[in-house]
């Protein structure tokens, strides 16, 4: 039974470790690379791989984002986040989004085969730092009150994707052709942006893109 | 023969380095190495053409590693390589000898670009690297007054970044350093100019990335 991957990073020098790696499995098949989220989400689409090996931190639509946007269109692909970043607010995220395996980069070369066998069957696998996050979470008692979590959940994928695009020095103009949405949608999305997140101003916007990880600066 | 060093705490990017390598030609890695003591080690013992250092690694000073390494081996070329540094950061690297500088996001196209053009001891720099690279180097032509700007920005100038990238308006900062509106505009006009931005959004990022603001 062959597993078909797509994998998504914006370093080049990565595909081309993902793309050794994978070839070096018979069973293994490399369908698809994509360079940002939007990428990963058209070919996600179009090419129904069973695991998408999604790195986090990818320009235009985040690996956050696009996780959400595969497990909805794809519920049966298995989606592998793939980061540098183990901060506990983006392990919840993503595995609330969907994701059923979180690696890390500086794991992957001990654990990449082992995370797809696993993602394969659809079964879990998480870095071990990563479990110990999950561990620490549940031994504490879930905790509901963590900050930044409430203001986020207040915020829609569409909001969350459009604060990428802003953030990333976008105008609304440019906005809404790259999502197809008129001029005055993307200005009410925008409103209701800064109404959620209590801001008032772009560069407040940027900020709150970059401390929550929706983009790099 | 090209005989490279790669410097990086990444596995899977030592690999995709080494497999983008060779695939070449007549070039080959040499060796591989975790940390900035390693790198140096290395290049003692086995004298590379080119050197991939990666200046995140831990408990690695890459500006002295850069330095050092300059200094012990002249012949050996040194290609930074990193995901995205400061304007501050790249001035530095470039100060202390490195001749090549490439971003993570680069095409694989670059990565060859860049170790050819080292290998030959020709410099290589990122387009983006380039413009920090040309603004640094006009700061090192005297103006007409003959005096020297030690840094490219002014004092006021960061100030005013910093204001701006807390939000303040034109109007907030003028009355907090107690100048006129007008003042802060050509201030604001020549932070633009000088660092190549042309919105408050990319001023933003310049702040953060540069740690003139934390996010």
């Amino acid at each position: 039974m062959t597993v078909r991957i797509l994998i998504a990073d914006d370093h080049a020098v990565i595909r081309e470790a993902l793309r050794g790696l994978i070839s070096q499995r018979p069973e293994w098949q490399l369908c698809g690379e994509a360079r940002n989220g939007r990428e990963a989400v058209e070919l996600a689409k179009s090419l129904r791989p069973d695991i998408v090996v999604l790195d986090l931190s990818m320009p235009e639509l985040n690996g956050l984002e696009a996780t959400r946007q595969i497990r909805k269109l794809l519920p049966k692909a298995e989606i592998l986040a793939f980061t540098m970043h183990e901060t506990e607010d983006l392990v919840t995220q993503v595995i609330a989004a969907g994701a059923r395996g979180y690696l890390l980069k500086s794991d992957a070369m001990a654990h990449l085969g082992h995370a797809i066998e696993a993602l394969a069957q659809h079964k879990p696998f998480f870095a071990p730092a990563v479990s110990q996050i999950m561990l620490d979470a549940v031994a504490g008692g879930a905790r509901t009150d963590g900050s930044g979590g409430i203001e986020r959940e207040t915020l829609t994928p569409r909001e969350r994707e459009i604060i990428q695009l802003l953030a990333e020095g976008n105008n609304n103009k440019t906005i809404s052709a790259a999502l197809g949405l008129s001029v005055t949608t993307v200005q009410t999305h925008r409103a209701a942006i800064m109404r959620k997140l209590d801001i008032k101003s772009i560069a407040e916007l940027v900020r709150y893109a970059v401390r929550n990880k929706i983009i790099d600066a | 023969m090209v005989r490279v060093l790669i410097g990086d705490d990444h596995e899977v990017i030592r690999r995709g380095l080494r497999q983008m390598i060779e695939r070449r030609n007549g070039w080959t890695v040499c060796g591989e190495a975790a940390s900035g003591a390693e790198v140096e080690r290395l290049a003692a013992e086995l004298a590379p053409d080119v050197v991939i250092l990666d200046v995140s690694m831990p408990s690695t000073d890459s500006v002295e590693v850069t330095r050092r390494l300059r200094a012990a081996h002249p012949a050996t070329e040194i290609l930074i390589f990193t995901m995205h540094e400061g304007e501050e950061m790249i001035r530095a690297l470039i100060g202390a000898g490195a001749r090549g500088y490439l971003l993570k996001s680069d095409p694989t196209t670059q990565v060859y670009a860049a170790i050819e053009s080292l290998a030959e001891h020709k410099p290589y720099f990122t387009p983006k690297v380039s413009e920090a690279l040309r603004e640094a180097f006009l700061k090192t032509i005297p103006e007409s007054g003959g005096k020297t700007p030690p840094t490219l920005l002014s004092a006021r100038e960061r100030e005013i970044i910093q204001l701006l990238a807390e939000s303040k308006s034109n109007k907030e900062v003028a009355t907090k350093l107690g100048i006129s509106v007008k003042t802060v505009e050509t201030h604001r006009a020549t932070i633009m100019r000088k660092l190549g931005v042309s919105s408050v959004v990319e001023l933003v990022h310049y702040a953060v990335r540069n740690k003139i603001i934390s996010p």
